[in-house]
């Protein structure tokens, strides 16, 4: 588990963006979802998450605005902006193309021999 | 059980300073912790377990926080032009005052044989003294400034401390033109009338002037 979460955490902008191409939202939502969706297996650290937020928003990615709720709780909402649909694009198509490489390159020799054919 | 969260929070930020930025960002995080220490009740957990939990699902917050602190040094690129330019301007503005007081000799200098010399060459003079001075003084003063971001206590309490600090550094420019002006007169006069034994006495009439000047500035606040 730990060593997948650093494999993931590598990938949090993707995350992110991924998430906000759905809908406007904010951290602790985000979050749920990915918790959600991967049935409790992952989440991310609000240090991490955090962190990405102002990454992606210096890069101009995503935006945010304060929301208003009536029941109190003030919330950041982020969005993502034309560049941001953009580099999740280009993020999403690299990772496509390193899983594609890595499956190759880590098959082991049984997995090779049965691709040739024997 | 809130308020313990909040409280780990204002301890995890007790080194930053409290900006507008990074008072949102505490906010934004602690909204968050709430949210999901709420969302753990609902679950069935005992409120410590439910604090335990989301305090841990903090994680590590050092570069968050080491990227807010260098921020506050380093300020966006465009403040540090600004500072850059008003460096310029005031380097400037030096230079220009400290030339026209070795420059106020001259009338007298070159006035000295005329019909001139008299009246006009220290009338001259003493118009260019007080040029230089005026320049020096309008530097100090038009230095940039901390002008309040929002409204918050922090940002009032800044501003204020800014002032007063800015009437010290009026009475620090004041204090140090005079000077430049008590060696000018003192020397010029000296010249004038060649009795040395006795114009030593412009400085301590310069000491006299300064006190009344640090007297002015202390009533008034």
């Amino acid at each position: 588990m730990s060593i997948a979460s650093d494999l993931i955490r590598g990938h949090t902008d993707t995350i992110i963006l991924a998430h906000l191409t759905r809908e406007d939202s904010y951290g602790y939502k985000i979050n749920k979802e990915i918790q959600m969706d991967t049935d409790n297996q992952y989440e991310l650290k609000e240090a991490t998450l955090y962190t990405a937020f102002r990454r992606l928003e210096g890069a101009g990615y995503i935006c945010s605005y304060w929301g208003d709720e009536n029941t109190g709780a003030r919330r950041r909402y982020y969005s993502i902006t034309a560049e941001g649909r953009q580099a999740y694009r280009q993020l999403k198509k690299e990772w496509e193309e390193a899983k594609y490489l890595i499956d190759i390159l880590i098959k082991s020799k049984e997995e090779r021999e049965d691709q040739n054919g024997r | 059980m809130e308020d313990k969260l909040r409280a780990y929070m204002d301890h995890l930020f007790r080194d930053v300073k409290p900006t507008k930025k990074s008072v949102e960002l505490k906010e934004e995080i602690l909204q968050n912790l709430v949210d999901k220490y709420q969302d753990l009740l609902g679950e069935g957990k005992s409120p410590e377990a439910a604090y335990n939990i989301a305090v841990a699902s903090i994680g590590d917050m050092e570069d968050l926080l080491a990227g807010l602190k260098k921020e506050e040094l380093g300020g966006s690129p465009l403040d540090n032009e600004q500072i850059e330019q008003g460096r310029k301007k005031s380097a400037i503005l030096i230079s220009v005052s400290v030339m026209l007081y070795i420059m106020s000799l001259l009338p007298p200098i070159l006035l000295s044989d005329t019909s001139y010399s008299d009246r006009l060459a220290p009338a001259l003079m003493f118009l260019i003294i007080a040029i230089a001075t005026g320049l020096i003084i309008y530097n100090y003063l038009s230095q940039p400034r901390y002008y309040k971001k929002d409204d918050s206590i922090v940002e009032e309490f800044k501003e204020w401390q800014e002032q007063t600090d800015s009437s010290r550094r009026a009475r620090k420019a004041i204090s140090s033109a005079l000077w430049s002006v008590v060696v000018v007169v003192y020397i010029l006069i000296s010249f004038w009338t060649m009795s040395w034994h006795i114009t030593w006495v412009i400085f301590l009439i310069g000491a006299a002037i300064e006190g009344i000047i640090k007297a002015i500035f202390e009533l008034k606040r």
